[in-house]
């Protein structure tokens, strides 16, 4: 078998594995999401399809695809088409540079738990990031609707406010681990998360990711009570569906990135890396439900003020300290 | 400290909602399991009967004119006695809004309302209930009244003999 | 003008006004029973008490019973008043039955209404009620004496007010019974006022008797359909069925009340044979189907004989607009031939009183304000009723009444009669006018009518005819008196007023039967039982004939077009009334088969229809702008109105709530006609007047199920001494030939006749229906013959 044809079967293997596992983690996160909820506020949250409700996502699955694919009449019908998959396409192409457990050994060779180990990879999420407001503002857009247009602006303007304090969090990191890989950064932590080494950067990163995933505190793009649904209030049926799951895998993505760039990947003692490492995403994507269980919404002046006045100088502040002790206590290296 | 105060309460939201998902839901398993609603409780609408086995309702559209949906209409006419009563009586219970604002404004006590919350249905026109689905064949509440024994139209009992009344007046008379 | 002030607020009102009506011009309400503005005031409920603090009375004193005088300080809100005023309220509810919710006044029921406004809540009085056996007052008034409070109006009502003497107060203390002294018939031709007037539920409709709340009822303000006076009325109507008819309040016109004929004759909205879909000879058909041939064949028609060969026939009680968009269609289509009104009788005396009327005209209002009246002619109780309401006013107020009339006519009040023939009335105006020769009744007439400062020479438009309107204008125009003639319709004045001088509908039936007019279009209008006697005939000839009526029309089934239209109440539009008064009325509900009609028992269906069951009717005047092909709404045929005829002027701003506005400027009288008899009288023969009656005459009222009760039977009315002279005693069955049919009728003599004459009255459905009212036909009588 030669060589380049096993590395295709390998990469290929990987990205079926890592498919199901977003899909159908995106699809219980939901699950998961109601239920918790459901526990916060004295309620059971959905039982009735499945035992414990757990064939819930299936029954949501078949509704949304049986649904009414509405177009409204005045919409752009083909970016309208393609929004939606924008959003979904975009956060499922993330999950290439995470690596998601310790390389193995497998047929007699080392086979990295990542799709592809760019080097670039911190560059790669950052972009692809930006890529996801298209979904959202060319779905805005597109339905031709007041609604949908206040929140595609919304979205645009709150995820390009938070990308930038997000990038300047993920700076530290970067000087701290000297690279843009993610596995090194992964590797860099072995030892002790830069969660611990350096937490004003983590809680940052946590915040901005929070307004990067347009949830509750940060839901105003689709703020129901004030713009009915915002940017995907004319879509129904799948279309709508691939919205929401994009939503999903987004949580379950950026949850991912926290894990790695802050929490130490699959480090762990006692249990094999692959696990450490879904219970760290796991932990981190409960804290996006309790946070939505737990926060009301912002208003949207008080959102841009926080984002602008507080979290980016914060971060730049936070990217110059960190630079300024990496050089003290390493001044050969500087 | 503003600063404090603000993250303190922020963490004690957390403590809240983290605290509730280990309590017990006070969730009501519906179909399996029945709430046992209140005497008062504001449910499906019934026509009584007078003590006497007769109907109640004198068709006074006092219940239609009260009630906030317009969810109530009839028709009265008067028996050869002399009672009025509703020749049809409707209550669309897919309108109703069992606020009980109908039973408030009866004067005889005739529409009451139960306790009977189960009655969904799948065609609407099955929930279009006439006289005959309301009717029912005791008094409900207070039992024992009977309007037409106070009203001083003689119809249960003759002109003048009802209560609160004195025999019927002789224009003729002389007599102090 | 006494200036006082009223809770703080300072009024002037004119002398005489007392001071609850001062309170109610500053909108100050205060409970009161006895008062009414067409009763006046007596004080005898005791509940508008208000503290005079100032001037000069002082205390506690009913309001009703002060004259509001200069310097008076008055206060409503004083504890004292109040405390008397709630007071009297439980007083006057000790005896009342709590039977609101079977009571069919509860919604609309002052005393509801004053009990609560005077504070008064919750019976204290744990003593027995006093209770009455009631009394059945015929088909339209129910009695239940036990809500009785005493307030007198009835009484005042009937008695004072209408002049009626079967009904009154008995009895003494706290037992004071209002009724008739027997059980019976309420005689008085007013009745129904006593459901309008009584402030709670002692007396109420019969003929609505548990139909509907009040609440529940459509209501516009409309306008009386059933004579020509235009009165105001509030029809009201529930579940598509009209359910009654109350009063409305026109100060110029009827006042307050209304006669049992407008109240109780409108059962012809909701007639079961009243047909509801276009029918194509007979057959029923679609809207479109229908206005599609009958454009088509008149146009065909038109462009084939010419425009003359079409006629357009309107009726005295279709509404102006549909008149003005008929006449206007007779000239679109290049000259075809219009009449408004196809009784040609009645049509010449409206245009002529159209073209003398003038600055002659007088309201009812002015009637009753007259102090010598001259009825020549004239039946009010018979022809206009409210009219002889309003004479008795005037008498009551010191009027003298002079009636010249062949007939024996009754009024309300005392009265001089002056006996005539009704060939020789406009003589004997002519007489009344010369000076030169004085016969002796009529030279006090001529003082009273030169010393009277408000004199009216009231006329009736059937007997005097086209003459006698000129004849009684002349005398009118002699002593500088008003005029008041009734016409035959409502919309009588305005038909004639756009007749103009054009044909009437006895020349259209010569055209017709010389074949010069091939089509005719009938608006609203019967003209088998109201057109000239050869109608039948000229029918025949017609090549096309197109009904437009809502009435249960005779020529529904012949017609090769009908097409149905709605009802006064049904729609909207203006009426024009005897004295040229344009009066609007509004859509009280939408047409339909009532739900009584329509489904078993009344139980609406169970099903839903998007299509309302006979909505098929459309007004008038939207089916003939379809026929003409455009669309237009009522406002914008009233303003072409206005824009074309200057004596409409104010049309488009009448409003249905108000008081209406003459038209401006006259008509013209019709061109010549030969009145002579056909063929001369035959030897031996009586004159035949056939008059109107106020039951079973008009056409619409005769179809109403509720006046079925009172409905006369046929009798022929004859002098005692003629009577005698031939051999005939009272209720012999007489045979009547005319030279149009033979019947025969029951006699009755009466006393007040005019000697050598034969009267009859007009009813529906029976050989008298084709007789033109108040023209007299020659007719032998013989003995005996079957039943008419």
């Amino acid at each position: 078998m030669p060589e380049w044809l096993v590395t295709t079967i390998l990469i290929l293997v990987k990205l079926g594995f890592v498919f199901f596992l977003l899909l159908t983690g995106a699809a219980y996160m939901v699950l998961a999401e109601r239920k918790l909820l459901g526990r916060m506020q004295l309620r059971y949250g959905p039982n009735r399809v499945g035992p414990f409700g757990l064939l819930q996502p299936l029954a949501d699955a078949v509704k949304l695809v049986t649904k009414e694919d509405f177009i409204p009449s005045q919409a752009d019908k083909f970016l309208f088409f393609i929004a939606p998959g924008i959003a979904a396409v975009t956060a499922l192409l993330t999950f290439a540079v995470v690596p998601f457990g310790p390389p193995i050994r497998l047929f007699g060779r080392e086979v990295p738990l990542v799709i592809c180990d760019l080097n670039i990879g911190v560059l790669y999420f950052l972009g692809l990031s930006s890529l996801a407001v298209y979904g959202v503002t060319l779905g805005g857009w597109a339905s031709n609707s007041k609604y949908a247009l206040l929140g595609s602006i919304r979205a645009l303007s709150q995820l390009i406010s938070y990308e930038l304090s997000m990038g300047l969090a993920i700076v530290p990191v970067v000087l701290m681990a000297r690279s843009f890989s993610l596995t090194n950064i992964v590797n860099a932590q072995a030892g002790l998360p830069f969660a611990i080494l350096n937490p004003p950067a983590f809680l940052i990163f946590l915040v901005s990711v929070l307004a990067e995933s347009k949830r509750i505190p940060f839901d105003l793009p689709e703020a129901e009570n004030e713009i009915v649904a915002g940017f995907h209030t004319e879509y129904s049926g799948m279309r709508f569906g691939l919205f929401f799951v994009g939503e999903y895998i987004n949580v379950i993505i950026l949850s991912s990135m926290v894990t790695v760039l802050f929490l130490g990947g699959w480090h762990g003692p006692l249990l094999p890396g692959i696990v450490w490492f879904f219970l760290k995403v796991g932990f981190i994507s409960f804290l996006f439900i309790w946070t939505r269980g737990t926060l009301p919404r912002l208003r949207y002046d008080q959102l841009m003020h926080f984002g602008w006045k507080i979290l980016v100088p914060l971060a730049l502040v936070n990217v110059i300290v960190t630079g300024a002790i990496l050089l003290l206590l390493n001044p050969a290296k500087g | 400290m503003n600063l404090y105060q603000d993250i303190k309460a922020t963490a004690q939201a957390y403590w809240i909602t983290l605290r509730n998902m280990f309590r017990k839901p006070v969730t009501i398993q519906y179909p399996e399991q029945k709430r046992v609603p209140f005497e008062r409780y504001r449910a499906r609408i019934v026509l009584t009967r007078d003590p006497d086995g007769g109907e109640r309702c004198v068709a006074c559209y006092l219940c239609s004119a009260a009630c906030p949906v317009d969810c109530i209409s009839m028709q009265a006419a008067e028996a050869e006695d002399g009672r009025r009563y509703a020749t049809w009586f409707r209550i669309n219970f897919t309108r109703c809004i069992f606020c009980g604002m109908c039973t408030e404004a009866c004067p005889t006590r005739a529409i009451q309302m139960t306790a009977d919350y189960e009655i969904c249905r799948r065609d609407p026109l099955t929930l279009v209930y006439e006289k005959e689905d309301l009717l029912i064949d005791g008094p409900g509440k207070e039992p024992d009244y009977n309007f037409y024994r106070h009203a001083g139209i003689g119809v249960v009992n003759p002109r003048g003999q009802g209560e609160e009344e004195r025999p019927p007046a002789d224009v003729r008379s002389l007599l102090p | 003008m006494p200036t006082l002030t009223i809770d703080n607020q300072t009024v002037t009102v004119p002398d005489g006004t007392n001071v609850l009506e001062a309170a109610q011009q500053l909108g100050i309400v205060i409970p009161h029973f006895c008062y009414h503005e067409a009763l006046g005031a007596v004080g005898s409920c005791r509940l508008c008490a208000m503290k005079f603090e100032q001037g000069p009375v002082k205390g506690i004193e009913m309001a009703c019973m002060v004259q509001a005088q200069d310097g008076m300080v008055v206060s409503t809100v004083d504890a004292e008043a109040q405390e008397l005023r709630a007071a009297v309220i439980e007083w006057l509810m000790l005896n009342h039955p709590h039977d609101c919710p079977v009571c069919d006044e509860g919604g609309e029921c002052q005393l509801q209404d004053m009990t609560i406004a005077g504070g008064h809540g919750i019976r204290r009085y744990r003593g027995k009620k006093r209770t009455w056996i009631n009394q059945d007052l015929g088909p339209f008034i129910e009695q239940e004496m036990n809500r009785c409070i005493q307030c007198y109006r009835c009484v005042r009502t009937y008695r004072d007010y209408c002049g009626g003497d079967d009904f009154g107060v008995m009895g003494s203390r706290n037992r004071v019974f209002f009724g008739r002294f027997k059980e019976g018939k309420l005689e008085s031709p007013f009745s129904g006022n006593l459901a309008d007037v009584c402030p709670t539920g002692v007396f109420t409709d019969k003929t609505c008797r548990f139909r509907s709340r009040s609440w529940d009822l459509q209501e516009a303000a409309s306008i009386c359909p059933h004579c020509s006076l235009g009165c105001s009325v509030i029809p009201g109507a529930r579940y598509r069925e009209l359910q009654r008819v109350r009063s409305g309040i026109n100060r110029q016109t009827n006042g307050f009340f209304i006669c049992d004929r407008g109240r109780f004759g409108y059962g012809h909205v909701n007639h079961p044979e009243r047909p509801r879909t276009p029918k194509l000879q007979g057959a029923d058909a679609a809207w479109p189907e229908a206005l599609q041939l009958a454009r088509r064949r008149l146009t065909d028609i038109a462009a084939k004989v010419g425009p003359e060969a079409i006629a357009l026939l309107g009726s005295p009680r279709a509404s102006l607009e549909s008149l003005a968009l008929l006449h206007d269609w007779a000239k679109q289509l290049g000259g075809a031939r219009f009449c408004g009104d196809p009784q040609p009788g009645r049509d010449r005396a409206a245009r002529q009183l159209t073209a003398l009327l003038g600055s002659r005209a007088r309201s009812l209002e002015d009637v009753r304000r007259s102090d010598c009246l001259l009825l020549v002619g004239s039946d009010p109780l018979n022809e206009a009723p409210l009219l002889g309401l309003a004479v008795r006013q005037a008498a009551r107020r010191g009027a003298r009444v002079i009636v010249i009339d062949p007939r024996p006519v009754e009024l309300p009040c005392n009265f001089q009669r002056l006996s005539t023939g009704p060939e020789e009335l406009p003589q004997r105006l002519e007489h009344l006018v010369s000076t030169t020769e004085p016969t002796d009744d009529l030279s006090t007439l001529r003082t009273l009518l030169h010393q009277a400062e408000r004199p009216i020479l009231c006329g009736g438009g059937d007997l005097l005819g086209e003459v006698g309107i000129r004849q009684l204008a002349a005398a009118a125009d002699h002593f500088g008196t008003g005029l008041f003639v009734t016409l035959g319709g409502p919309n009588s004045y305005g038909a004639a007023l756009l007749s103009g001088d054009g044909p009437d509908a006895d020349q259209l039936c010569e055209e017709m039967l010389a074949g010069k007019i091939r089509a005719l279009v009938c608006l609203e209008n019967d003209p088998l039982a109201d057109g000239p006697q050869r109608m039948a005939r000229a029918l025949g000839k017609l090549e096309f004939l197109l009904i437009l009526d809502h009435a249960p029309n005779r020529l529904s089934r012949q017609a090769d077009v009908f097409l149905p239209t709605t009802t006064v109440a049904e729609g909207s539009g203006t009426l024009v009334n005897n004295e040229g008064r344009m009066l609007s009325f509004s859509t009280v509900f939408n047409p339909g088969i009532p739900l009584g009609i329509s489904s078993e028992g009344g139980h609406p269906p169970r099903s839903f229809s998007p299509t309302t069951a006979g909505g098929e009717p459309r007004p008038a005047w939207a089916v003939l702008a379809q026929l003409r092909g455009e669309n237009q709404s009522p406002e914008m045929i009233r303003r072409k109105l206005e824009g074309r005829d200057s004596r409409f002027a104010g049309l488009s701003l009448l409003d249905p709530d108000g008081e209406g506005q003459r038209v401006r400027g006259g008509g013209h009288p019709a061109g010549s006609h030969d009145q002579s008899f056909p063929h001369p009288a035959p030897e031996g023969s009586l004159p035949l007047l056939v008059v109107e009656q106020l039951f079973g005459s008009e056409q619409l009222a005769s179809l109403s199920p509720a006046l079925d009760a009172v409905q006369p039977d046929p009798q022929v009315l004859l002098h005692p001494e003629t009577a005698a002279a031939r051999g005939l005693k009272e209720g012999d069955t007489i045979a009547l030939h005319t030279e149009l049919e033979t019947f025969s009728l029951q006699l009755k003599l009466n006393a007040a006749m005019t000697p050598g004459l034969l009267l009859a009255t007009r009813l529906r459905d029976t050989p008298l229906e084709l007789f033109a009212p108040g023209s007299p036909t020659p007719c032998l009588v013989g003995k005996g013959g079957g039943d008419a």
